[in-house]
């Protein structure tokens, strides 16, 4: 099985490791982190990620912003893109999946969660 | 003439023709029954013939009907072996579904304490990897906010004259309801004196600064120094997790450290290089190591 790479892109530092942790128990997977949306479009910008995991409420970009910077960029566009947020609302929900999300998971999160999203959208 | 007309014809047996035709008479009945005696038979051993057929196809009907209840009772006596072994079989996959739902419900319980170790490493790891006290908070409001899915939350620190605990941090609220709670006073003037957890197990929701969901005491060195007053829950935070608990105590026995670490930190000198020098003076003399005095100054 080749290597898998995945974006995380969260300012906070305990809830992305978290997130690392969860993701780490997948084969194979190699994870970045970026602590905001601006460094996330730089580690993104000539490199190759097969999955993108994003906060909403971040400072200088936040996840928003980042998935229609994301989607307009022909190299990425098709890349998935879950959202994690502390927001429950469906309206939130709804705006990320219209910007192109491709899922969504509500804090608090569980690795088994995500470990799940993430395989079902990776097709593994 | 006359003589003649007296005279018997006889024949060449020398008997008198009525005798005789007589005699042709009866040979011929009994010729003729002979022939109606014989055709009888011969009718009669047809029709016996036929039936004889008839019983022979009657027995073949019956032997064949013998042979097949024979092969019946064999296939019944194989289809009650087979059902034995699909009885077995049954009991054997229940046996194994049961193994199964055992295994996947321990493989669950497993997946869910690593989750939950992994929660407890990452909040312990996060609130002493800084020396900021607004690191620290934010850290503490995430842990709050992010781990245990807290909406509002309060963090008190007790003052030094040790009767009232004054709000120092807090996530999304209006600050105006925000006061000193006497010690003693209220849940969480209970929980700064008594240093006693308080969670409301029966309850998620309708939770405010005077009846707060949970109440975390921060401890250090065996003293109670403030507490977190959980008010709200996320909407989509249906119940306490087991996890929560020890969250909360990780809290209780952590936060404070961090706090106060951070905080002589901050007060001091800024170079964590410059601060930790002179750590082997504070040590005891006798001390072996790590800090621990020797077993012959122990006994001593």
């Amino acid at each position: 099985m080749s290597e898998l790479s995945c974006l995380v892109v969260e300012d906070s530092p305990m809830m992305r490791q978290l997130i690392v942790f969860a993701l780490a128990r997948i084969k194979n997977m190699i994870v970045t982190e970026a602590d905001d949306g601006v460094t996330g479009l730089k580690k993104l910008s000539g490199n190759h990620f097969d999955l993108v995991i994003t906060d909403i409420n971040m400072p200088i970009m936040d996840g928003l912003k980042l998935i229609k910077k994301i989607r307009s960029d022909s190299s990425h566009k098709a890349v998935p893109i879950i959202v994690i947020t502390t927001e429950g609302s469906e309206e939130d929900r709804a705006r990320a999946i219209a910007l192109g999300a491709s899922a969504y998971i509500t804090k608090p999160i569980q690795a088994p969660q995500v470990i799940t999203k993430v395989k079902e959208l990776l097709g593994i | 003439m006359g003589s003649e007309k007296h005279q018997t014809k006889t024949t060449t047996s020398g008997a008198p023709p009525e005798i005789v035709k007589e005699r042709e008479m009866f040979v011929r009945t009994v010729l003729r029954k002979g022939v109606e005696f014989t055709e009888e038979l011969i009718r009669e051993n047809k029709r016996y013939g036929q039936e004889i057929a008839k019983l022979q196809t009657e027995n073949a009907r019956l032997r064949a009907q013998i042979a097949s209840e024979d092969a019946i009772r064999e296939l019944l006596g194989t289809i009650e072996i087979l059902e034995k072994e699909r009885s077995d079989l049954l009991a054997r996959s229940r046996e194994l579904e049961r193994t199964s739902v055992k295994y996947e419900d321990r493989y669950l319980q497993m997946e869910k304490e690593l989750n939950d170790l992994a929660s407890l490493y990452v909040a312990s790891f996060q609130l002493h990897a800084t020396l900021f006290p607004r690191h620290v908070l934010e850290h503490i409001g995430d842990l709050l906010d992010q781990f245990v899915g807290a909406k509002t939350s309060v963090l008190y620190i007790i003052q030094p004259d040790r009767r009232t605990a004054e709000p120092v941090a807090w996530t999304k609220m209006d600050e105006s309801i925000l006061k000193p709670v006497r010690l003693g006073e209220g849940v969480v003037g209970e929980v700064c004196l008594t240093g006693v957890l308080m969670i409301r197990h029966e309850i998620l929701s309708g939770g405010n600064i005077d009846n707060p969901l949970a109440v975390v005491p921060l401890t250090a060195e065996g003293q109670t120094l403030g507490a977190i007053s959980v008010l709200e829950l996320l909407q989509q935070k249906q119940k306490w997790e087991d996890v929560d608990e020890e969250l909360f105590k990780l809290l209780g026995a952590h936060a404070c450290t961090a706090l106060i670490a951070s905080n002589l930190f901050d007060n001091g000198r800024k170079d964590p290089l410059i601060a930790l020098q002179g750590i082997r003076a504070k040590l005891p003399q006798n001390c072996t190591g790590f800090g621990r005095e020797s077993a012959v100054d122990i006994v001593r």
